[in-house]
């Protein structure tokens, strides 16, 4: 990956930058010290990674072939058994597919269970329309007992793996296909579930992003700064559920417009979590979602999908310009007060 | 800008920045209070520029004051300029003498010389005598300046209103810690408003931040650079260093265009 941030990389860069990769590294690290951990693959243990999980501890790795409702029940069972489940598949099937055995037999009884939701939003590409997870925040949002984490980038995914351990109950992580470009250069920043991070501060509008959309939040808030001297403050809402209330509201306060990018449908997702702290604050603030529009993807990269729907760099600065045009407190009267 | 161009913007921000804080010195300064308690007048500052009268008028009713850059018709004092030259260099502390209008007010007339003249602690080199003018000279350049400013775009500056019409909504805020002194300039695409106190409805692109009285009476008239004012903490300034910069700019601009 060069480091402007463009589409140039090597393979020997993809150990480094691959969410999937280094979740099935830190799930073998953490599988060493806690002999409770499981892996479940439903035939996509190369695809998710956990398959570097399942070769260092075979005896406690699962294969259920394509039959990811029948794993997701079976995790609920290892679950109740005091076993830490650690499920992987694409998150087309872990929130649609398998969703009703997530809701009943997983989170109905506020399971133990870790999902790691690989391919999320237009992640997957080439491989088209039916894989394309647009719908799986706004599904798993809606489920009780739950949690939500759309890590940034491989550094934070290592940080969320290790950090949902803590929680007791189901953990929904939804990571990329792979090659999303790194945002953080150390762990020492402070992640912890439930809390946003600025990753730049600003006072004329606050960017809010998740996932791989983080990057291209910076890349934009820095061109931004540097060719409009607009100064944005970015936050990488990493935790949708439960959602950063207090970085929300110093957002609404302080800047007073506020923008949201995702690689989900706008309707349910980040855009809607913010959206709705806002509606019941009652307080003003120009405010914007960007996502993918109500409608089915097209083929085709994934960049070209995230330029096409205006959620990299481009389209970022594009949507905070036209954001800017907007009234958040009409002034009527613009003579000076004594 | 031709001489009568600048006159008349030396005149605007005469007349809506330097008279209003003539409230400053009636609510902050004991012996104005006193001096002004039950007492009703209006006074007028008119100037002749070609063919129209330039002027505003204050009304003092009782501590409550009120000033508009508007010409009455039966004031109970005038000052009245053969040119806005001339009343500005009255305003600005050279020897002028106008017409008056009014002399039988004398009870009034002799209150607002002594207004026109705690006025002149806003000069850059009236020095404070005591604790209490330190902080009305401070307090009292501070809102003129604000307010200043946004006359200077009102006005047309044409290096103001390029730079405010470049900028989206932002709030510049001034304020001494500890002190109920504090002010803002808010800017939006070319339109200005200054008001007083803190801006609470958002955070200020650029707070300048002053930690005592002391500390803000040499920045504010201009016997320490900028950059030596912030290394010695004399000044704190949050946010971009480059709109401060430029802000800072301005501020200067009004100075000169009051000395």
């Amino acid at each position: 990956m060069s480091p402007e941030g463009g589409l140039t990389w090597t393979v020997y860069d993809a150990d480094n930058m691959t969410q999937a990769e280094i979740y099935g590294f830190v799930l073998s690290e953490l599988g060493k010290t806690n002999p409770k951990i499981v892996g479940l693959s439903a035939d996509l243990a190369k695809s998710t990674k956990i398959g570097k999980f399942g070769e260092k501890f075979p005896d406690r790795f699962f294969n259920f072939g394509i039959a990811e409702q029948n794993m997701f029940g079976v995790a609920a069972g290892l679950a109740k058994a005091g076993l830490l489940p650690f499920v992987s598949t694409f998150s087309v099937f872990a929130s649609m597919r398998a969703v009703e055995f997530l809701r009943t037999d997983i989170c109905y009884q506020n399971l133990n269970v870790k999902v790691i939701a690989t391919h999320g939003g237009t992640s997957f590409g080439s491989a088209g329309t039916t894989h394309h997870s647009i719908e799986d925040l706004s599904i798993i949002r809606a489920i009780p007992n739950i949690q939500l984490i759309v890590p940034a980038d491989s550094v934070e995914t290592a940080l969320a793996v290790q950090a949902c351990l803590e929680v007791q109950g189901p953990v929904y992580i939804r990571i990329g296909r792979g090659f999303e470009p790194r945002v953080y250069q150390t762990d020492q920043y402070g992640f912890k579930i439930g809390k946003a991070v600025e990753m730049k501060p600003g006072t004329d509008l606050t960017i809010i992003a998740c996932g791989a959309v983080v990057y291209h939040a910076v890349e934009a808030a820095n061109i931004l700064e540097r060719e409009d001297g607009i100064s944005a403050r970015v936050l990488n809402m990493h935790t949708i559920k439960p959602i950063d209330t207090e970085a929300i509201m110093k957002a609404v306060t302080e800047t007073r417009r506020i923008i949201t990018f995702e690689d989900h449908n706008y309707i349910g997702g980040l855009g809607s979590a913010v959206g709705e702290i806002i509606a019941e604050s009652g307080k003003g603030c120009a405010f914007t979602r960007v996502g993918l529009p109500d409608q089915y993807t097209p083929h085709g990269y994934p960049e070209d999908l995230m330029h096409y729907y205006k959620i990299d760099t481009d389209g970022i600065i594009e949507k905070v310009r036209e954001l800017l045009g907007k009234e958040f407190e009409k002034e009527e009267n613009w003579e000076d007060e004594y | 800008m031709t001489e009568n161009e600048k006159e008349i913007l030396v005149s605007k921000i005469i007349l809506h920045a330097v008279l209003p804080v003539i409230k400053v010195l009636l609510e902050d300064h004991p012996t104005f209070r006193k001096r002004f308690e039950n007492i009703k007048g209006t006074v007028q500052f008119i100037a002749k520029n070609g063919d129209e009268n330039i002027g505003a008028y204050v009304k003092f009713d009782n501590l409550n004051f009120e000033t508009a850059p508007e010409i009455l018709e039966k004031p109970d004092i005038t000052f009245k300029f053969s040119s806005l030259k001339k009343m500005n260099d009255f305003f600005t502390g050279k020897l002028v003498l106008p017409k008056i209008k009014g002399w039988k007010n004398f009870s009034l007339l002799w209150r607002i010389f002594s207004v026109l003249l705690a006025l002149k602690l806003l000069m850059p080199d009236a020095k404070p005598k005591n604790t209490l003018e330190k902080k009305l000279k401070v307090k009292l350049t501070l809102y003129m300046v604000s307010t200043a400013l946004s006359q200077l775009n009102k006005a047309g500056d044409p290096d103001m209103v390029k730079w405010t019409s470049q900028q989206p909504e932002r709030i510049y805020q001034w304020s001494v810690d500890n002190e109920d002194i504090a002010c803002w300039l808010k800017v939006k695409a070319g339109q200005t408003k200054s008001g007083r106190g803190m801006y609470t409805l958002r955070k200020p692109f650029i707070h300048m931040r002053f930690p005592n009285i002391d500390s803000a009476l040499p920045v504010l008239t201009n016997s320490v650079e900028t950059v030596q004012a912030m290394a010695q903490g004399l000044v704190i300034i949050e946010g971009s260093p480059e709109y401060a910069g430029k802000l800072g700019d301005f501020m200067l601009k009004i100075a000169d265009l009051l000395t």
